[in-house]
């Protein structure tokens, strides 16, 4: 029986999409079978994001409506044979499914999964209700913005009155150099506030949008920080303690490269 | 199961035997006393009889009495009805009885019981509520009395209260006090760095974030929030000299 973790921020563009498809295909590269599920109805990314777009046919709508069955909605990956793609429809709106309808799909990719990632749309209405309805665990994705944090914070508060795990956070795009200087949150103050278990967090990587222009996640280019990032709370996701002292020492890391950066320049 | 069965066994029969002794000891008449006290004229009413007992005596008392009270000054009266609980129709019935002999006049009704819903109101608005939680961005609570919280309350989260708050963590968002009115409403708070605090209708605003010079927070050690009366507006002190405060006041 599979997990559902459902990935959400609140905000928009903090890189709920990206994180989804990088941890999705991460907990694949280690061997586990992996749904990728996109409820963002109307605004959908994931497929784009995994270089799946051309071979959508069916859609969740369809699957919640009937039209289809669940599994011939399901895309297979280009890359793994473990991790698959449920899209959600382009021409409808969140309010095409409903919570109940969601948690039935849920439900029923479950004994197939290892796990199943379930990206959220920014927001805490319909779509937010949607996507919640059927997750076990929740995953917080916010970067080190006061407005980003204000809506994570949001999320979390939200979160805890459902049924489910304490959500955990994955703290994106994270500058330390702004950081330490500080003229931006530090990953510290966004846990101290948040108050929730740090589950990892990304540096911010130019990889990682070229990665996507490409259609490929950025987990697949293990020279990347970024990818490092991932791939790290993908083995934190299957119980591997790795420490998350980690982050200072990448920290520590990227400020070397980029005093070396520095010097060269 | 056996163990738990013996006890409701147990308490069964003391309940019974409880009964009995009130039946076997209870006054046979005399379920209405007049008794004179330093504050004038008090009427106990006997709480172990029924209340048709009760109000029959009290009927007859009066109809005997009332040529005793004749149509002298008007005699306030206390009615006490020990650990009865009367509805507010029983006690309506029992003031016009009483106030059937012209010149009684039922000042108040003294009881030992009070209903779980009027209980739970006095307890709310005296009493301190407490809660151990972080009050996340969306978040409002509210509550009658002094509300006190094991815990943050981050940007954008809200706590109200009709009385003082007290927040042993650090306080990031809003909180108001004295909802109601009360200018004596302090907020405490181990870290203070509200965005926004008001007591009964007066507001503190956070300076402005680029105005604030030094990274952290407004306070860094305890302090209290109060309406100083000099300024009528919010001043700060450290908590530790909250207590001269307190003094001062209730020397008012």
């Amino acid at each position: 029986m599979g997990e559902a973790i459902v990935v959400t921020s609140g905000k928009g563009g903090v890189g709920k999409t990206t994180t989804s498809a990088n941890i999705g295909t991460a907990l694949a590269l280690q061997g586990k079978n992996v749904c990728l599920m996109d409820t963002d109805i109307g605004l959908r990314n994931l497929d784009v994001v995994m270089g799946l777009e051309n071979r959508i046919i069916y859609d969740l709508v369809d699957a919640a409506e009937g039209r289809c069955r669940v599994k011939q909605a399901l895309i297979k990956d280009k890359r793994f044979d473990c991790l698959h793609l449920l899209p959600a429809a382009q021409t409808k709106d969140k309010s095409a499914v409903n919570p109940a309808q969601m948690k039935a799909i849920v439900d029923e990719l479950k004994p197939d999964y290892d796990y199943i990632i379930i990206d959220c749309p920014a927001g805490i209405e319909q779509g937010y209700k949607n996507a919640v309805s059927g997750a076990d665990q929740a995953i917080v994705v916010t970067t080190p913005d006061t407005s980003a944090v204000r809506d994570a914070d949001r999320i979390v508060g939200l979160l805890e009155q459902e049924d489910i795990d304490p959500p955990k956070l994955v703290v994106n795009r994270v500058r330390s150099q702004l950081a330490s200087q500080g003229d931006m949150l530090d990953v510290d103050d966004v846990v101290s506030t948040l108050a929730i278990d740090l589950l990892g967090m990304i540096v911010d990587d130019e990889e990682v949008i070229k990665a996507a222009h490409r259609g490929e996640p950025i987990v697949m280019n293990p020279n990347s920080r970024a990818s490092l990032g991932y791939r790290n709370i993908a083995r934190r996701i299957l119980g591997e303690s790795v420490p998350l002292m980690a982050v200072e020492e990448k920290k520590s890391f990227f400020a070397k490269v980029k005093s070396m950066l520095g010097l060269k320049a | 199961m056996w163990k738990v069965s013996t006890t409701v066994e147990k308490v069964m029969i003391m309940a019974q035997l409880a009964e009995v002794k009130a039946m076997n000891t209870g006054p046979a008449k005399n379920l209405v006393t007049i008794k004179g006290t330093k504050e004038g004229l008090t009427v106990f009413l006997n709480d172990q009889c029924s209340y048709d007992a009760l109000t029959e005596e009290l009927k007859e008392k009066v109809a005997r009495d009332h040529q005793a009270f004749g149509n002298g000054p008007e005699v306030e009266v206390k009615v006490d009805v020990g650990y009865r609980f009367l509805t507010k129709e029983q006690e309506h019935q029992i003031i016009s009885l009483l106030e059937e002999a012209d010149p009684i006049k039922v000042k108040e009704i003294q009881t030992e019981v009070i209903s779980r819903e009027e209980a739970r109101k006095e307890r709310e608005e005296t009493g301190i509520t407490s809660y151990s939680q972080i009050i996340r961005s969306g978040q409002d609570i509210r509550v009658k009395g002094d509300l006190y919280l094991l815990g943050d309350v981050n940007p954008g989260g809200t706590i109200q209260a009709t009385g003082s708050i007290f927040v042993l963590g650090t306080l990031k968002g809003t909180a108001r006090a004295g909802i109601d009115g009360d200018l004596r409403a302090v907020v405490g708070a181990s870290v203070m760095d509200p965005h926004q605090l008001s007591i009964a209708g007066t507001y503190f605003h956070a300076p402005e974030r680029h105005e604030k010079k030094e990274k952290g927070p407004l306070y860094k050690e305890p302090v209290f929030a109060y309406i100083s009366e000099r300024e009528k507006e919010i001043a700060f002190e450290k908590t530790r000299l909250l207590y001269q405060m307190k003094r001062d006041i209730e020397k008012d």
